[in-house]
């Protein structure tokens, strides 16, 4: 098992430069100009990256109000009985919440959580556990449809908000499972 | 669906920081107005007269903790700087210096900047070396209030800073992108996934450049490569694009992208994980990788699912000028 891991952590170092020197290699070979069309494709990344910013702004002034506002602490105290009903530790829900909302905001709590339970605490392995299977849902959303301009995303919010909770549940029992 | 989350978020917000700041109003958690009684160390040769006097603030635990009702105990000989002018005093905190709650959020409250909390001394009788002060602080209300909106305009200016982070790896993805298009690289990969993918995205047409998009994205998102993944998403994004019927609605195909994305399929631990935990992530590689296989079948069922109810179902394209921005 361990050779297999290293086999990738290798071989995922090699992804990027084999891209980046392959495409161009494979281009000459092609006899395509390819500075030429990377200057081309290249001029889209700034028009991109501005395209995103209102739907980023709207979706990440939200969720700082939301945090500011010490709602967080009111939806804790709510769900705790539904929490323990399921067999999920309480603790685990600042993450369980804030990893869907926001990347920044989630490093804080899995650092905070650290620093109360100690690294080797179950409750401590199961919210990195969460935080490394899953995304910041909500960004991912806000630049993904931002990028072509849609505004009505239909059933991509609830989707990823189904595989999240699915995510908070699983992470759980993975880690009661799996880690000793 | 996203309508309703953003105006739920923005409007629980002030209705929860209302509740909060209301509730310490009631409870005047602050003791606007109110004199705090401490003790002042005060060097040898002190005197009246002297404008500034450096010295020290002592606040006896028992009463600090009666007249904020808190279980906190303030840190003995707190620097601080007393100024006089004739009979107005005012002792104001050295700053950055280690005040006990509920003091270090009324000083964050009232000089966010500077850091700095002044009070005004009420009463001062002197002994020898030391004073027995009254002080009152400024009023101290909707902490909450100031802070939301605080956030509100801190983090659109972060959503600008992190646009604009992005556009160095767009450019450089996107540039790499279409050399593989011209060279016909994305048509091989299109004939290598489309057996699998077509299942995952049955609207795309065959032989559809989209497919290739969407196969560099997913491999990169398992490899942990975000800072590849993004821009060869956008990439698919743009391509599923070009097959939508609409302007401003999610299709299917997108919407499955989506679900894959956010449900964050990767055999590689991020990066961020591993640099916060150490040794410990090793640990957490096989729940990782259980947990975000079955978020993905579960995104993927999710989507698929939803998509077939009538709620989502795509509107009828609106008549033009008709009431398209209507929701």
């Amino acid at each position: 098992m361990e050779t297999v891991r290293n086999i990738i952590d290798v071989a995922s170092m090699f992804v990027i430069p084999a891209l980046i020197v392959g495409f161009p290699l494979y281009g000459l070979f092609r006899r395509v100009p390819v500075y030429e069309e990377f200057v081309t494709g290249a001029k889209e990344g700034f028009s991109t990256a501005v395209r995103i910013i209102p739907y980023l702004v709207a979706i990440l002034f939200a969720i700082g109000m939301f945090r500011a506002s010490g709602a967080m602490d009111f939806l804790i105290d709510g769900l705790r009985p539904i929490m323990n009903a399921i067999g999920m530790p309480p603790e685990l829900l600042p993450m369980a919440i804030t990893r869907p909302l926001t990347g920044s905001g989630s490093t804080a709590v899995l650092l905070d959580m650290i620093k109360q339970h100690g690294i080797d605490s179950q409750v401590v392995k199961m919210a990195a556990t969460l935080y490394g299977s899953s995304e910041t849902t909500f960004y991912v959303i806000a630049v993904y449809f931002g990028a072509v301009n849609i505004r009505k995303t239909r059933h991509a919010v609830p989707a990823g908000l189904i595989a999240d909770i699915a995510g908070a549940i699983l992470a759980v029992w993975a880690v009661r499972w799996l880690v000793v | 669906m996203l309508n309703y989350i953003w105006a739920g978020l923005v409007i629980l917000s002030f209705a929860f920081a209302m509740a909060a700041d209301g509730r310490d109003l009631l409870r005047d958690k602050y003791r606007n107005g109110q004199a705090l009684a401490v003790t002042l160390r005060l060097p040898g040769d002190y005197s009246q007269t002297q404008p500034t006097v450096n010295c020290e603030v002592v606040i006896r635990p028992d009463v600090y903790r009666g007249f904020y009702g808190t279980t906190i105990s303030p840190s003995q000989g707190l620097p601080a700087t007393l100024s006089q002018r004739g009979n107005l005093r005012e002792l104001r905190f050295a700053r950055g210096v280690d005040l006990p709650e509920p003091l270090a959020t009324m000083r964050d409250f009232v000089s966010p900047s500077e850091k700095e909390l002044r009070g005004r001394v009420e009463m001062l009788v002197v002994r020898q070396g030391q004073a027995d002060a009254a002080v009152v602080f400024p009023p101290v209300r909707f902490v909450r209030l100031k802070a939301i909106t605080q956030a509100a305009v801190d983090f659109a200016g972060t959503a600008v800073t992190l646009a604009i982070g992005l556009v160095g790896v767009l450019a450089l993805w996107m540039g790499m992108v279409r050399i593989a298009e011209k060279a016909g690289l994305i048509h091989l990969v299109v004939k290598a996934v489309q057996p699998f993918l077509r299942l995952l995205f049955p609207q795309v047409p065959r032989d559809h450049p989209a497919l290739g998009m969407i196969a560099l994205n997913l491999s990169a998102n398992m490899l942990g490569l975000g800072n590849a993944a993004t821009p060869l998403g956008l990439k698919a994004m743009e391509e599923l694009q070009k097959l939508n019927p609409t302007d401003d609605t999610a299709t299917d195909p997108m919407v499955m992208l989506l679900a894959l994305n956010t449900a964050g399929v990767q055999i590689v631990p991020p990066a961020m994980l591993v640099a916060i935990m150490g040794i410990q992530a090793n640990q957490l590689f096989f729940p990782i990788l259980l947990v975000t296989s079955c978020c993905a079948v579960i995104a993927v069922a999710a989507a698929r699912t939803l998509g077939m109810l009538p709620w989502y179902a795509v509107k009828p394209a609106a008549r033009p000028g008709g009431d398209a921005e209507k929701d």
